[in-house]
């Protein structure tokens, strides 16, 4: 997500080039001097944001439906596009059982799809390597964001449903939009246009 | 949680006396309403929805009650049934701590909050709006906040009119409502294009801004029903303009976040420095029908908490002096 943001942003003409991957500097301003940067994990990009310590934050759809932020979602980037998906060892695990264990990174999102859906489920929460637990024993099926699903199948695993698709959003503090009105509507307008490039 | 103690109490006591002193030269009275009150009580008023929000407990006859999470249901009873007989226009004011469960993420994380608040209830006309824009106006201005400031101001009926034209069902009302709350504008394109066929809602997104928002807005709304909303707030605007506050407002069509609470006006207040907003209010002249008697009825809260956090941050404290002189004379 970091390599395709500010792949965009450069397409933008902003560009962070005091910023490499390699270092270890979090906060970084623009060539031009007129935004600052702040590099935090997906899940704390909501959290800055909805309390006004960045104006702005780009972040995947994934992360946003997982969290409860009360934030503004004027764009859609069109970057780091992926599904949020069902998979296990074979397709039809998900109707068999009486209850389901799901590991997932993602508690709120698989309980509410498998609540909508009238499963019971039992969640446990992991915090990463997700495709493993299946084949360990420790779950019958995971809800795991998956790219182009090699990781899958390298685990045994094969999609059963798809829950969501998700791409990079550009979210907005509620108080930056208006008292900083100007300046966001600029940046918007920018990626706004570079971002359709992406997608045309 | 939290304490306030040594310069930031009178910081804070000084920010409650400036509010409350502009709404006692506007003529507003002071009221105290309960702190624990019956739980029904805030389901006429705010709504069972928000209600929900309140701390609940039982009586020792088992019935249902809270803190309050509101002042105004409270006011709003007082004006059907205590205060029936006062005349009209009842102006109302109050500095009260209001209490509601927050969801772990929010930026507004405090539990206990005080809430500075006005109620004229009784005056239905453009004057009785445009008062209430002035009164906040003042406090803001008097606390130095003028320039660091933005209150929104949106009439609700000019959505109602165009969820009418396009025959929204409930449902789908809720979803573009909350879709235009979060200025998602992939979402209702796609939406628009596949119920309606048209963009009118992902456009009402972008009206924001000064006078200039009207005429596109004119534009956009062909109905009845919104074009009287669009009147009100391009008069509204003209009489703010005149006063010389413009500086202060902005309109901005895409603010339908308390469609089901208030009938007309609606105002949001922002201050920088604050992540969320630190106020707002607007019409609501079905509430007090609620308690037996029908009549109009606006009103807004400052959140005190949120106000004095902004201000103690601020290094420039010569402001804050200033408002301590000002009381003095």
């Amino acid at each position: 997500m970091q390599d395709d943001a500010l792949a965009l942003l450069a397409r933008a003409d902003i560009r962070f080039n005091g910023h490499s991957a390699i270092s270890r500097c979090l906060i970084s301003t623009d060539d031009s001097g007129e935004y600052r940067a702040i590099f935090v994990k997906p899940a704390d990009v909501p959290v800055y944001v909805e309390h006004g310590i960045a104006d702005c934050g780009i972040v995947g759809r994934d992360v946003l439906m997982e969290s409860e932020a009360d934030l503004l979602l004027p764009l859609d980037l069109g970057i780091a596009r992926c599904r949020l998906v069902v998979a296990g060892m074979s397709p039809g695990q998900i109707k068999s059982k009486g209850m389901l264990r799901v590991a997932t990174k993602y508690p709120q999102l698989t309980s509410e799809y498998f609540g909508s859906r009238g499963t019971p489920v039992e969640i446990i929460r992991l915090s990463g390597s997700v495709e493993l637990a299946p084949s360990l024993g420790l779950c019958d099926v995971i809800v795991d964001l998956v790219e182009t699903g090699r990781t899958l199948q390298e685990n045994g695993l094969s999609v059963i449903d798809v829950i969501t698709e998700s791409t990079g959003r550009f979210v907005v503090n509620r108080a930056s939009y208006q008292l900083k009105a100007d300046s966001i509507a600029r940046l918007l307008n920018a990626l706004e246009q570079v971002a359709n490039g992406v997608a045309a | 949680m939290r304490y306030y103690v040594g310069e930031e109490a009178r910081l804070r006591r000084r920010v409650e006396d400036t509010a409350m002193s502009v709404f006692d030269r506007w003529s507003y009275e002071e009221i105290t309403t309960p702190s624990v009150d019956y739980y029904a009580l805030f389901e006429h008023g705010m709504g069972i929805t928000e209600a929900q929000r309140a701390f609940r407990f039982t009586d020792q006859d088992g019935r249902l009650l809270t803190l309050r999470p509101d002042v105004t249901s409270s006011v709003a009873r007082a004006a059907a049934t205590l205060l029936s007989d006062r005349p009209r226009p009842l102006k109302l004011c109050y500095a009260a701590p209001v209490f509601q469960q927050q969801s772990q993420s929010a930026a507004e994380w405090r539990r206990e909050n005080t809430q500075l608040g006005c109620e004229l209830i009784g005056a239905g006309d453009a004057s009785a709006d445009l008062e209430m824009l002035l009164v906040a106006a003042e406090i803001l201005s008097q606390l130095g906040l003028q320039d660091s400031c933005c209150i929104t101001i949106n009439h609700v009926e000019i959505f109602n009119g165009l969820a009418e034209e396009f025959s929204l069902d409930a449902n789908a009302r809720e979803v573009v409502r909350s879709l235009i709350d979060s200025r998602a504008i992939p979402e209702l394109n796609r939406f628009s294009s596949d119920a309606l066929g048209c963009k009118t809602f992902a456009d009402l997104v972008h009206l924001k801004g000064k006078q200039e928002v009207i005429q596109s807005a004119q534009d956009l709304v062909s109905n009845a029903r919104s074009q009287r909303a669009l009147m009100a707030i391009a008069a509204l605007w003209q009489a703010l303009e005149t006063r010389g506050v413009s500086d202060l407002f902005e309109i901005d069509l895409g603010d339908v976040s308390s469609l089901d609470y208030y009938t007309g006006l609606s105002f949001k207040v922002f201050v920088s420095g604050a992540g969320s907003r630190v106020g707002g209010g607007g019409r609501y002249d079905s509430l007090i029908a609620n308690f037996g008697m029908s009549e109009p009825a606006i009103g807004f809260v400052l959140n005190l908490d949120s106000l004095t956090d902004v201000l103690s941050r601020e290094k420039n404290q010569p402001q804050i002096t200033q408002i301590h002189t000002d009381l003095k004379q």
